[in-house]
């Protein structure tokens, strides 16, 4: 698969520090299982977190830290449970896209909402976390040759396509493409012709929804 | 809960063997020279294959006081950056297993643990600004032909980068880590325009990016 459109460094690197809102970090998640050119980013930006921490003045712990620390080693070991790594994580059943085609591993953990139709030609699905309901996440499912909602946005708009493909002045978008829109930026994107295109749309938390797509995304993701 | 990074454990995990008995740490020592970073790696290797408390002792008073002032800075209240960092030391204990220094040295490691956790803290004391902080699921990825440099080349790489900055570059750079706020609002916090913030950005990652690019 080749990548064409790619997550700017502005996103990766707030991505790598943890900085970006839940939603938007799943969008990226999901491209970056596909994007090995992002994910050296990634790396690379970690690696900049990394020289960060060593550079860090040392802020002492309390005196007794570390002994607690080995005493909760011990307890554990004790109770013979050590690393439960993930025991928390519960098997849910894995929902899957129109086709039988799979949630993107970066979305299995969410719960996707029913298909419901919010304009003309344009379906949409609300996909939460169960242990984080403040994310705000949507797939999108648009007909063939229909115009993604118009819309006005503040902040940034992450759009990720997972079947099908859309065009607009910037180009062509295909699985595995990452569309990352400002808000100063217009633009039309229209499915291509030859098929329906499912897409993940997340917004850049610190925005208000009040664009058309907001407004229509209001009753699903309940803002 | 997607607490800590999974890096795709290569293999099994090391198995365990029973910890050996009277080689007890109690109290936290620290002798000499602070560790480098081959030997800050080597320590979390030592963890998982033998579950070796000196190493961690050592580990722990090279990397808690910095996690600490790292989550401090990050923005987390006194005690609360203490109790995490807590945590992500008892997460490096418990995953070093994953730990592999062909990826990542033994700082971005640990720093990326104190990222999710931190996150995860936030999560569960979520005050009224709900959407304000974010999640990151980490994508387990194959590591494939993809891997342009080795982690100790990268780390080398990014530590020259940082130095060759500029006093701005560098704090924008630093706000990208240590604030949850877009470009945008930093340049409000420094009173800049936005186009001269995103521009030292730029102009700080294409200078990260060439030094690594130029390696690979």
């Amino acid at each position: 698969m080749k990548i064409r459109h790619h997550a700017t460094d502005e996103t990766l690197l707030r991505y790598a520090a943890g900085r970006l809102p839940a939603g938007a970090a799943l969008v990226v998640a999901t491209h970056l299982e596909g994007c090995p050119h992002c994910r050296a980013r990634v790396a690379a930006f970690e690696a900049l977190g990394g020289a960060l921490l060593e550079e860090m003045e040392p802020a002492p712990m309390a005196p007794d830290a570390f002994a607690a620390a080995l005493r909760m080693i011990d307890e554990e070991e004790e109770r013979n449970a050590p690393a439960s790594l993930d025991s928390a994580r519960s098997v849910r059943v894995q929902a899957t896209l129109p086709g039988g085609i799979p949630l993107p591993a970066a979305l299995r953990h969410c719960d996707m909402g029913p298909w419901r139709w919010i304009g003309l030609g344009v379906r949409a699905s609300a996909l939460r976390l169960p242990d984080d309901p403040s994310a705000r996440l949507t797939l999108l499912r648009v007909g063939p040759g229909r115009k993604l909602p118009e819309h006005g946005h503040v902040g940034t708009e992450f759009t990720q396509v997972l079947v099908g493909s859309f065009s607009d002045e910037f180009g062509r978008y295909l699985p595995g493409d990452l569309a990352e829109m400002d808000h100063d930026i217009e633009h039309q994107p229209v499915v291509d012709p030859d098929g329906e295109c499912i897409c993940l749309a997340a917004f850049d938390g610190s925005m208000r929804l009040n664009g058309f797509i907001g407004r229509l995304m209001q009753p699903f993701v309940r803002l | 809960m997607n607490a800590v990074l999974e890096y795709p454990p290569r293999g099994e995990p090391h198995p365990r063997p029973s910890p050996e008995l009277g080689h007890v740490v109690t109290r936290l020592m620290e002798d000499g020279a602070p560790p480098d970073r081959a030997e800050l790696a080597r320590l979390i290797v030592r963890i998982a294959s033998d579950q070796d408390r000196q190493a961690f002792a050592r580990l722990y008073a090279y990397f808690a006081p910095r996690v600490h002032a790292f989550l401090r800075k990050s923005g987390l209240p006194a005690n609360a950056a203490e109790e995490v960092a807590q945590e992500v030391m008892l997460s490096v204990w418990r995953k070093a297993s994953y730990f592999d220094p062909d990826r990542a040295g033994a700082a971005t490691w640990i720093f990326t643990i104190a990222r999710n956790l931190r996150i995860d803290h936030l999560r569960r004391h979520r005050v009224a600004a709900a959407a304000e902080n974010g999640v990151t699921e980490e994508v387990e990825t194959a590591p494939s032909g993809e891997v342009l440099l080795l982690a100790s080349e990268r780390e080398a790489h990014v530590r020259a980068a940082m130095l060759t900055l500029s006093d701005e570059q560098a704090t924008v750079l630093r706000l990208s880590f240590f604030d949850d706020k877009a470009h945008s609002e930093i340049a409000s916090t420094l009173g800049l325009p936005l186009g001269t913030v995103k521009s030292r950005v730029r102009l700080a990652l294409g200078r990260l990016r060439a030094l690594l690019e130029d390696k690979s």
